[in-house]
């Protein structure tokens, strides 16, 4: 029977280049370290959780009866135009794709952030995994010593399991409520380091005695929550952006957005596999122009700054970034001068690892209410994330205990015009 | 006061409209529109007068000036003066989103999105310019010829004749960052006929995104910049207040602008708060005029059903556009 979660080839390159590089006693030097960092492969996913509008972002329409008010500006690629509200981001261009044919299948947050995050793939009666537990699954922990999947997203915190459906616990995600460890992670000053060790192995004790009884999935969540806690203990400096350069800070913007992009990027340069962060506030029913005018901009400027950094760092070779929502917004526009949730006809952009820079794929008609070209669904995308990342949705599968699954919608290709 | 009553039915055109104005001779109606177009229509039929194009984006406001040029704005920074069905002068004033437009005796004020607020001769020549940097909504000249811009944080700045700030009043309630989105701001601005009284509107917001927000109609002692009276809709569906205009008697009209079917056409008789009348049969109001007569008002609405997730469908199977019907009121 094939195992669960992985399989032994899911660790070849690591074991043999551990063992190999400790044999060689390589192990320290900075050019072990390096072959490392290039053998990474990283995904950062930016979630703008209510759906930003397609035409006053990736696919602006100038001039015509749904087109807003709002000018198209042209990019460093050339012939390629974005919302004036893209500034910075246009001068990125030719770092990133955009996928203008993106149609999907639900207009409701309820059920599109869930079909959208896990792929939608054919119903078989589990739940498949959201794209960050997906990744952490195929590309495993890397050499942080971190998890592999961490959300940034305000508000609360917490270890999200469900995220990890039916992969089970361990692949679900951390999240950094407010950008922020986990409450009480730290050990308290009268708890000594002996006490606190003798603590954990009473509750390993308890834990196992409760397991024996119980489904393993059920307590491998609480036992993965506290190896996390433990982990991350010893890291604990990653999140003081305070300790970062003045300029760092003005380039990314002292809002949520910008901070938790920033803490995105200290994550991904110490190897965490797949780093989720989330902005709320996307829902422009009402007041759509005013709200994208000041929403926009706080997106452009730490996106623009983080696309900028990886490229400086050599990181695009290693990440894949990819910015999204659940759905775009409708062309009409209502009363309350807002869009409401549009998945006909909507745009997705990406960029780094395995991507086609300076690309558009597909595009919609005059008015932004079709997709004139091949329509792309959330499958789609799965299908061009795992080719961009190296993992073949054609040859892998999931394992669920002995029912195999395609990790990708079967009936669903890759976006090859943006793959490089 | 006798309640205004409606006269016909509304003129119906094809698209969304920004701000309708009354010519100063009051044989025409105006309307700025979102497809970029000037629609105009005679008052005495409300058969449609020649449109006139040229404009990029949203023509985002008009006004008339007191010899019947007509100056319109866009969403791309233009502002043209019409005159005898074209285009006297048209100048590109901002960069971006021209946001309002106001006019004195032989000074025309503009501001925008760029942070600039500009002053122009009635020929279109640059006289001064001002950088606050900050994102403006509303003008507002006052009898003496002070200058009042209204911005996204609920400040307004008094300008001297050469455009330097004087004085600033806040009214904090017109302003809330929600998450990462400043919602709201000072969206409508205009003096008492004795210029003692300055009256901004907009909305108490409650939240960004979805923008559920109360809308708000502030009266400021001009002198001093404290409040005097104010009116708040009865709860956050209601929206924005998006037009006001002073009666040559003193009274007020406003409109509003809510979910979507939420909307009021309001007049008020200051300076008792409570509104002396409203109504609901127009949904989505954004802007209106009294006739200079002072007896007919008009007032831009929008269509029922304007909203819908998904693809929705017009009668014809087509994926309808909202429009802006124009409702006009008798009044005494």
């Amino acid at each position: 029977m094939r195992h669960t979660h992985c399989t032994p080839a899911d660790h070849r390159f690591s074991r043999r280049a551990f063992f190999g590089a400790a044999a060689l006693g390589g192990l320290a030097t900075p050019a072990f370290a390096e072959a490392l960092r290039k053998e990474r492969r990283q995904v950062l996913f930016v979630w703008l959780d209510g759906g930003i509008s397609q035409l006053e972002s990736w696919d602006p329409k100038p001039n015509t009866i749904f087109g807003g008010p709002f000018r198209a500006i042209p990019t460093s690629v050339p012939g390629i135009h974005v919302s004036e509200l893209l500034p910075e981001t246009a001068r990125q261009m030719h770092r990133l794709a955009i996928v203008r044919s993106v149609s999907t299948q639900d207009n409701s947050h309820s059920a599109g952030v869930d079909r959208i995050q896990r792929g939608d793939p054919k119903n078989r009666g589990v739940v498949y995994p959201y794209l960050g537990s997906a990744m952490a699954r195929w590309l495993g922990p890397g050499t942080s010593g971190l998890p592999p999947y961490i959300w940034v997203k305000p508000m609360n915190g917490g270890f999200i399991y469900k995220d990890a459906g039916f992969l089970g616990p361990k692949y679900g995600a951390l999240a950094l409520g407010d950008g922020k460890p986990p409450e009480n992670l730290l050990r308290p000053a009268d708890l000594s380091a002996d006490d606190d060790a003798e603590r954990n192995e009473l509750r390993e004790l308890a834990d196992k005695r409760y397991a024996e009884k119980r489904k393993a999935d059920t307590t491998e969540a609480n036992s993965y929550a506290f190896a996390m806690a433990a982990q991350l203990q010893k890291r604990v400096e990653l999140f003081d952006l305070s300790k970062l350069p003045e300029k760092d800070r003005d380039r990314y913007g002292s809002h949520d957005l910008g901070r938790h992009l920033l803490l995105a990027r200290r994550l991904l340069e110490e190897g965490v596999t797949f780093v989720k962060v989330t902005s709320y506030g996307w829902d422009t029913h009402g007041d759509n122009f005013n709200g994208h005018a000041s929403l926009v901009p706080k997106f452009d400027k730490p996106f623009a700054a983080m696309i900028q950094d990886l490229a400086d760092r050599g990181m695009l070779d290693n990440v894949l970034v990819i910015a999204m929502s659940e759905f775009g917004r409708t062309p009409r526009i209502n009363g309350h001068l807002g869009r409401d949730h549009w998945p006909e006809a909507w745009s997705v952009c990406m960029g780094g690892r395995g991507i086609k820079p300076g690309v558009v794929a597909g595009k919609t008609n005059e008015k932004g209410t079709d997709v004139a070209t091949e329509p792309h669904d959330i499958g789609h995308l799965f299908h061009t994330w795992f080719r961009a990342l190296g993992v073949d949705p054609e040859k892998q599968k999931y394992y669920n205990a002995t029912q195999p699954l395609p990790i990708a919608h079967e009936e669903m290709h890759a976006v090859t015009e943006v793959l490089a | 006061m006798k309640p205004p009553k409606e006269r016909g039915k509304p003129i119906a055109p094809p698209c969304q409209i920004t701000r309708i104005r009354f010519s100063p001779n009051g044989k025409e109606l105006a309307a700025s529109c979102v497809d970029g177009i000037v629609r105009r229509w005679s008052v005495s039929d409300a058969k449609p007068l020649p449109e006139w194009k040229g404009h990029n984006g949203w023509v985002t406001t008009l006004s008339y000036l007191s010899n019947g040029d007509l100056l319109t704005t866009d969403s791309w920074g233009k502002l043209v003066c019409w005159k005898d069905e074209k285009p006297r002068w048209s100048i590109a004033a901002h960069e971006g989103w021209l946001r309002a437009v106001a006019i004195a005796k032989d000074r025309i004020a503009t501001c925008g999105r760029d942070g600039f607020v500009r002053e122009w001769s009635t020929d279109g020549k640059k006289r001064f310019e001002t950088k606050l940097g900050i994102d403006f909504y509303s003008l507002a000249y006052s009898p003496a010829g002070a200058l009042v811009v209204g911005d996204l944080f609920g400040r307004m700045h008094v300008l001297d004749s050469s455009l330097k700030t004087t004085r600033e009043f806040e009214q904090k309630e017109f302003h809330l960052l929600d998450r990462i989105q400043d919602v709201g701001g000072v969206r409508c601005l205009a003096f008492s006929l004795d210029g003692k009284t300055l009256y901004a509107a907009g909305c108490q917001p409650k939240t960004g995104g979805f923008v559920q927000a109360f809308p708000l109609l502030v009266a400021l002692d001009f002198a001093t910049g404290k409040a005097l009276w104010s009116w708040k809709g009865a709860n956050d569906a209601e929206g924005i207040v998006h037009d006001l205009r002073v009666f040559a008697d003193g009274r007020l009209a406003a409109v509003t602008s809510g979910q979507p079917g939420q909307g009021k056409f309001l007049l008020f008789e200051p300076p008792t708060a409570t509104p002396a009348f409203v109504s609901t049969k127009l949904p989505n109001c954004h802007s209106l005029d009294i006739h200079p007569d002072g007896k007919l008002i008009a007032v831009s609405g929008t269509n029922a059903n304007s909203s819908g997730n998904g693809r929705v469908k017009g009668k014809a199977g087509e994926y309808p556009e909202n429009q802006s019907p124009i409702q006009f009121w008798d009044a005494e």
